[in-house]
C-alpha cells in the first residue's frame, strides 16, 4: 500500500519537473511590480478608471534627455536614441508631439471660436472694466521691439486675443524649444536633446525591460562617444533595477539559506544522508510547488518567489524530525518514522492552515505565496512520510551525546525556576516595547527606488521642467459642461497655489475647452467692453476694414469637437476619460494640505493621491492581516484541542503566540514601525511557531532530548532562510524578515512550555 | 514668436561687432547707444506701423529697446529673460527658462562679438560684399522660412562702422525695415535706470 503510493507519488514529482522543464524552455514569465503584490482598489469605479488611466499613461511614459557640449553631436545621439526606440518594437517615439504642424492644426482649430477664448490676463483686464489694456497689449505687441505677429493674424484679430489665449495654455515642456525639428534646450554649454516615448509593451513584464534596455543599449552609446550624457525616465527602468535587485537578493538569499542549511545539517549528523535526504524534501517541495504556482497562476510574481524560496527553512524541519529520531532508541526506518508521525501530521496541518489563511487576503500576489507554500509543504511532507524510510540506510550514529545533552537541559530549562524570570524579563521588555509601537504604511517608504535612476528622474525634472506627478484632481459631472463648470472654478482656486509655489503647475481639460457658460461670458465681455474700442484700435493699427468677425450666435467649441481623433487636441484624452469624467492632473505639489484644500465645497471635485491611498489601503489591510491572525489561530485551536485537550491545547497555542505578541514589541523597542509586511509575517510566525510547539507536546520523556535538537535544528534553518530576508534592500522585504526572525526566535525559544 | 525676437537680436549684435572694425568687435562692458525706426510693411494696412525710439545695447548685460512713438513701449532683453512694460504698467514677462533659446542666444553671442561667425553660419548662408566703410550681408535660412523658428525669407544688414539699416523679408511678402541712428559707443557704465531695466 505505502509503495503504491510511494510510486503515485514519484510519478506526480515527475510530471511536475517535466512540466517544470516544459516552462523553463519556453521563458518563465516573472512580474515584478509591487502593485501587483497588492490589492485592488475596491472602492469607487470612477475613481479606479482615472487612477488606472493616470497610472497606465505614467507607467507607459519614457523620457531621455541626450546631452553633449557639441549640439551635432547630441542631435545625431539623440537621433541615434531615437532610431532605436522605434527599432525595439517595444515603444513609439511620440517626440515632436508639439511639433509646429500641431501648434499650427491647434491655432486654425481655435480661430472660429477666438472671441469665446480668452487667456486669464485679458478676461480679467475686462472683467476689471479695464479693456483699454487690451489693447494697449495687443499695440505693444505690434509695435514693441520686433513686432511679432502675423499681417492676417492682425487683421482679423486686432486685439491679439487668440495668440493671448494660446500662449497661455499650459503645454507641456514649456523649458523645450524646438530646434530644426528637435525639442532641445542649451544649459551650461551642453546642449540637451529630448526624446519622448510612450512604452507599448508591460513596463512590468521582465521580459519587455530586459529587450528594452537591451535594444536601447544606452551605455553603449554613452561610451562609443566621450562626453555624451544620456538621462532616462521610466517606470519601465525603475521597474527593472527593482526586479534585478529582487532576482539578485534572492538568489543570493537562497544561496545562503542552502549553504547554511547543508551545514547546518551536516555538522548535527556528521553523515551525509540526512543532508540528501533533507535536500531531497526540499527539492521535491519547492520545484512542486513552482510547477503548481506556474500552472495555477500562469507566471510567477518576483515578490512570490522571494517569499516562497524561504520555504526551504519550514520544509526541512519535517526532514529534520524524522532524521534526527536516528538519535533515540534504536528502531527500523519505518518504526522512527512511526515515533514522528503524528508530529509532522499535525505540523503540517497547522502550517499549511497558517498560509491557507493568506489566500482570504485578496491580494493576487499573495495567493501565490499561499499557493506556493502550501504545495510545497504538503510535497516536503509527502516526501517524507512515503520516501525517506524507504531510502534511508543510515546507522546510528555514535557521536551526538554532548548535543543531546544540551538540548535535553535546554527542554529542562522550562521545568526550572528562572524561567520565570526569563518570562517576566521578555514580559517587562515586550511591555516596554508596547508603548513604543507605531504603524507606517506609506507605501513610498516600502519601495526602494535605485538612487541612480532617482537622480536621473530628478535631473531631468530640473532641467525640462516637471514630468507630471501622480496625484491629481478627479472632476466627476453629469456632463462634459458640468465638469468643465467645475473645473473652471477649481482652476480658479488653483491659480493663486501655483504663483505661491504650493503647485508646480496644473492641466486641466477647461483651460484648452472653456465650458460654454465661460465662453458665452467671454463673447459677451468682448462685445460689451472690448467691441466699442475696436474702431480705436483700428485707426491705432492703419486698419481701414477687417475680414468679418466670427458670428456671435455660432456654437460654443466643444470638447467632442476639439477630441476628433487624430486632431491636434488628442493629447487631452487622458484627461477627459468618459464624458463628464475629467482628471485635472497636477505637476510637483510642494504643499499637499493647501491644494487638497482648494477642492473643499466643490462639489464632485475630488483630489486623488494614488500613493496616498495605497498607503491608506495598506494601513488597512494591516490590521485585515491581524485578523487574520486571530482567524488563523482559532482554526488551529480545534486540531490541538481535538489531540490535546482543552488545556493541554491551550498550552500548545500559548508559545507561538507569546511569539506573535513579542516580536513586534521588541522591534519597536527599538523604533521600527509596524506594517502591513510585520503584520503578514506575524501569520507564519504563528503556523511555524505552532509545529515547534506541536514537537515538543508530541514528544516523551526518553524522546525529549531527540526532539528538542530537531527542534533546534528546524529553528536553526528557519532562522537562517526567513532571517536573511532582513538583509534585504527592499524595505518591505526586510521588515518581513527582521519580525519573521525576531518571531521565529521567541517560538523556538518559547516552545519546551508546550510540553506536556 | 519669441523667437524672433532672439533671432533678430542675435543678427543685430555680431553685425555691429563685425562693423566697429578691426580693433576687435565690442568689448564687454562697452554701450552701444542710439535712436531706431521701425517700419512693419503689412499687406492689407493703409500705411506702414511705424514706431521710433532709442536702443541701448550694453554688451553682456543685454539690450533695452524703448519705443516711444506712437506710444511708449519698452522690450528689456537680459540673460534672465525678457519684459515688456507700458506706461510703467509690465504687459509681459518671460522669464529665461520660458525663453531657452536666449541661453544658446548668449552662448552664441559671445563668439560673434569675438568676431567668430560660426555660429550665425550654423543657421544661415551668410554672403558679405562692400568693404569696410560700407558693407552689406546677407542671411537666408539654411533650411527656408519656418514659422515657428525661422519666420524670415531672408535678413539684409547693411551699415558701415556700425549696423545702419535691417530689413526683415517675410515669406509672405511683408517686411519689416529698421534704421538705426546717432549711434555711439562708450565705456561709461549704464545709468541705474539702465541697469535696473535689465535685471
Amino acid at each position: 500500500m505505502r509503495r503504491l503510493f510511494a510510486l503515485l507519488w514519484l510519478l506526480v514529482v515527475v510530471l511536475a519537473a517535466g512540466y517544470l522543464g516544459w516552462r523553463t524552455l519556453h521563458g518563465l514569465a516573472f512580474r515584478t511590480d509591487l502593485m501587483a503584490l497588492l490589492p485592488r482598489e475596491e472602492q469607487n469605479p470612477a475613481l479606479q478608471k482615472a487612477n488606472d488611466t493616470v497610472a497606465r499613461a505614467l507607467s507607459q511614459k519614457l523620457v531621455f534627455l541626450v546631452g553633449h557640449p557639441d549640439r551635432a553631436q547630441a542631435r545625431a545621439a539623440a537621433a541615434e536614441v531615437s532610431r532605436r526606440l522605434s527599432q525595439s518594437s517595444l515603444a513609439e517615439v511620440t517626440t515632436g508631439g508639439f511639433g509646429k504642424d500641431q501648434m499650427r492644426q491647434m491655432g486654425a482649430a481655435y480661430f472660429p471660436y477666438r472671441q469665446g477664448l480668452l487667456s486669464d490676463g485679458d478676461r480679467q483686464r475686462l472683467l476689471d472694466g479695464k479693456a483699454e489694456e487690451v489693447g494697449m497689449r495687443a499695440l505693444s505687441q505690434v509695435f514693441g521691439f520686433v513686432g511679432t505677429t502675423d499681417a492676417r493674424l492682425l487683421r482679423s484679430d486686432p486685439f491679439l486675443l487668440l495668440p493671448s489665449f494660446f500662449t497661455n495654455l499650459p503645454l507641456p515642456l514649456s523649458r523645450l524649444n524646438l530646434d530644426e525639428g528637435m525639442l532641445s534646450l542649451s544649459e551650461n554649454g551642453v546642449t540637451w536633446v529630448m526624446i519622448s516615448a510612450r512604452l507599448t509593451g508591460e513596463p512590468y513584464a521582465l521580459d519587455v525591460q530586459k529587450r528594452l534596455i537591451a535594444k536601447l543599449d544606452l551605455e553603449g552609446l554613452s561610451k562609443a562617444t566621450p562626453q555624451l550624457q544620456v538621462l532616462k525616465l521610466g517606470a519601465v527602468f525603475f521597474a527593472e533595477a527593482g526586479a534585478r535587485q529582487a532576482l539578485d537578493e534572492s538568489s543570493l538569499i537562497s544561496l545562503l539559506s542552502i549553504l547554511g542549511t547543508i551545514l547546518v545539517v551536516l555538522a548535527a549528523y556528521r553523515a551525509l544522508s540526512p543532508l540528501w535526504l533533507s535536500l531531497l524534501v526540499i527539492g521535491t517541495g519547492v520545484g512542486t510547488a513552482l510547477a503548481a504556482s506556474l500552472w495555477l497562476f500562469g507566471e510567477l510574481h518576483v515578490g512570490a518567489l522571494l517569499f516562497g524560496v524561504s520555504l526551504i527553512g519550514v520544509a526541512v524541519d519535517y526532514s529534520l524530525q524524522y532524521c534526527t529520531e536516528i538519535f533515540a532508541a534504536p528502531a527500523s526506518p519505518a518504526d522512527r518514522l512511526r515515533r514522528v508521525f503524528a508530529g509532522i501530521g499535525i505540523g503540517t496541518t497547522t502550517t499549511v492552515i497558517g498560509y491557507l489563511t493568506l489566500f482570504l487576503a485578496p491580494f493576487p500576489g499573495l495567493h501565490q505565496i499561499a499557493a506556493f507554500s502550501a504545495v510545497g509543504l504538503v510535497a516536503s511532507w509527502l516526501t517524507v512520510v512515503l520516501w525517506l524510510p524507504a531510502l534511508d540506510r543510515a546507522r546510528r550514529p555514535k557521536h551526538g551525546a554532548s548535543m543531546l545533552a544540551w538540548a535535553a537541559g535546554f527542554m529542562d530549562f522550562w521545568q526550572g525556576k528562572r524561567r520565570v524570570a526569563l518570562l517576566i524579563v521578555l514580559a517587562l521588555l515586550g511591555l516596554a516595547g508596547a508603548f513604543r509601537l507605531h504603524a507606517d504604511d506609506d507605501v513610498r517608504r516600502m519601495q526602494s527606488l535605485s538612487p541612480p535612476l532617482v537622480a536621473e528622474q530628478e535631473n531631468i525634472q530640473r532641467l525640462i521642467g516637471s514630468t507630471g506627478g501622480s496625484q491629481f484632481f478627479l472632476v466627476d459631472g453629469p456632463d462634459d459642461e458640468t465638469a468643465l463648470r467645475r473645473e473652471e472654478a477649481l482652476v480658479e482656486r488653483l491659480r493663486p497655489l501655483v504663483a505661491a509655489k504650493a503647485l508646480g503647475g496644473l492641466q486641466a481639460p477647461a483651460q484648452y475647452v472653456p465650458s460654454a457658460a465661460r465662453q458665452a461670458e467671454n463673447r459677451k465681455l468682448v462685445r460689451e467692453r472690448l467691441a466699442p474700442l475696436m474702431a480705436g484700435q483700428m485707426q491705432q493699427l492703419g486698419l481701414t476694414d477687417i475680414p468679418p468677425q466670427p458670428d456671435p450666435d455660432q456654437p460654443p467649441l466643444t470638447l467632442d469637437k476639439a477630441l476628433q481623433p487624430d486632431g491636434p487636441m488628442g493629447f487631452l484624452s487622458v484627461l477627459v476619460l468618459e464624458p463628464g469624467l475629467h482628471v485635472v492632473s497636477l505637476d510637483a505639489v510642494a504643499r499637499p494640505a493647501e491644494v487638497t484644500a482648494a477642492a473643499d465645497g466643490l462639489e464632485g471635485v475630488r483630489f486623488v493621491d494614488p500613493a496616498g491611498q495605497f498607503s491608506a489601503l495598506l494601513g488597512k489591510y494591516r490590521q485585515r492581516a491581524l485578523a487574520l491572525l486571530a482567524v488563523s489561530a482559532l482554526l488551529m485551536a480545534p486540531i490541538l484541542i481535538w489531540r490535546y485537550g482543552l488545556r493541554s491545547g491551550g498550552q500548545v497555542l500559548l508559545p507561538p503566540l507569546l511569539a506573535v505578541l513579542l516580536a513586534p514589541a521588541l522591534r519597536a523597542l527599538v523604533g521600527s514601525a509596524f506594517s502591513f509586511f510585520d503584520a503578514m509575517a506575524l501569520v507564519l510566525v504563528l503556523s511555524i511557531g505552532v509545529d515547534y510547539a506541536v514537537f515538543c507536546a508530541e514528544t516523551t520523556k526518553d524522546r525529549k532530548a531527540v526532539t528538542m535538537l530537531a527542534v533546534v535544528l528546524a529553528a536553526g534553518t528557519a532562522l537562517l532562510s526567513f532571517g536573511l530576508l532582513a538583509l534585504s534592500g527592499v524595505h518591505a522585504v526586510q521588515s518581513f524578515g527582521a519580525t519573521m526572525l525576531l518571531g521565529i526566535f521567541l517560538a523556538f525559544l518559547l516552545a519546551p512550555m508546550a510540553r506536556r | 514668436m519669441l523667437r524672433k525676437f532672439a533671432v533678430l537680436l542675435l543678427c543685430l549684435l555680431p553685425l555691429s561687432a563685425q562693423a566697429a572694425g578691426p580693433e576687435g568687435g565690442l568689448q564687454a562692458g562697452q554701450v552701444l547707444r542710439g535712436r531706431f525706426v521701425q517700419e512693419r510693411h503689412l499687406q492689407g494696412f493703409n500705411a506702414p506701423l511705424r514706431s521710433e525710439g532709442r536702443f541701448v545695447l550694453a554688451v553682456g548685460k543685454g539690450l533695452i529697446w524703448r519705443a516711444e512713438k506712437p506710444f511708449a513701449v519698452t522690450t528689456a532683453i537680459s540673460p534672465a529673460g525678457l519684459a515688456q512694460e507700458v506706461s510703467g504698467n509690465e504687459t509681459m514677462r518671460l522669464p529665461a527658462s520660458r525663453l531657452p533659446f536666449l541661453s544658446r542666444l548668449y552662448d552664441m553671442l559671445g563668439g560673434a562679438l569675438g568676431g567668430n561667425w560660426l555660429a550665425l553660419e550654423h543657421d544661415f548662408t551668410v554672403v558679405k560684399s562692400g568693404e569696410a566703410k560700407s558693407w552689406r550681408v546677407v542671411l537666408t535660412p539654411r533650411n527656408g522660412p519656418d514659422p515657428m523658428s525661422m519666420p524670415f525669407a531672408s535678413i539684409t544688414a547693411k551699415g558701415s562702422r556700425f549696423v545702419d539699416g535691417v530689413r526683415i523679408s517675410k515669406p509672405d511678402g511683408d517686411y519689416d525695415e529698421l534704421s538705426f541712428l546717432d549711434q555711439t559707443l562708450s565705456n561709461d557704465p549704464m545709468s541705474p535706470e539702465e541697469s535696473a531695466s535689465l535685471q
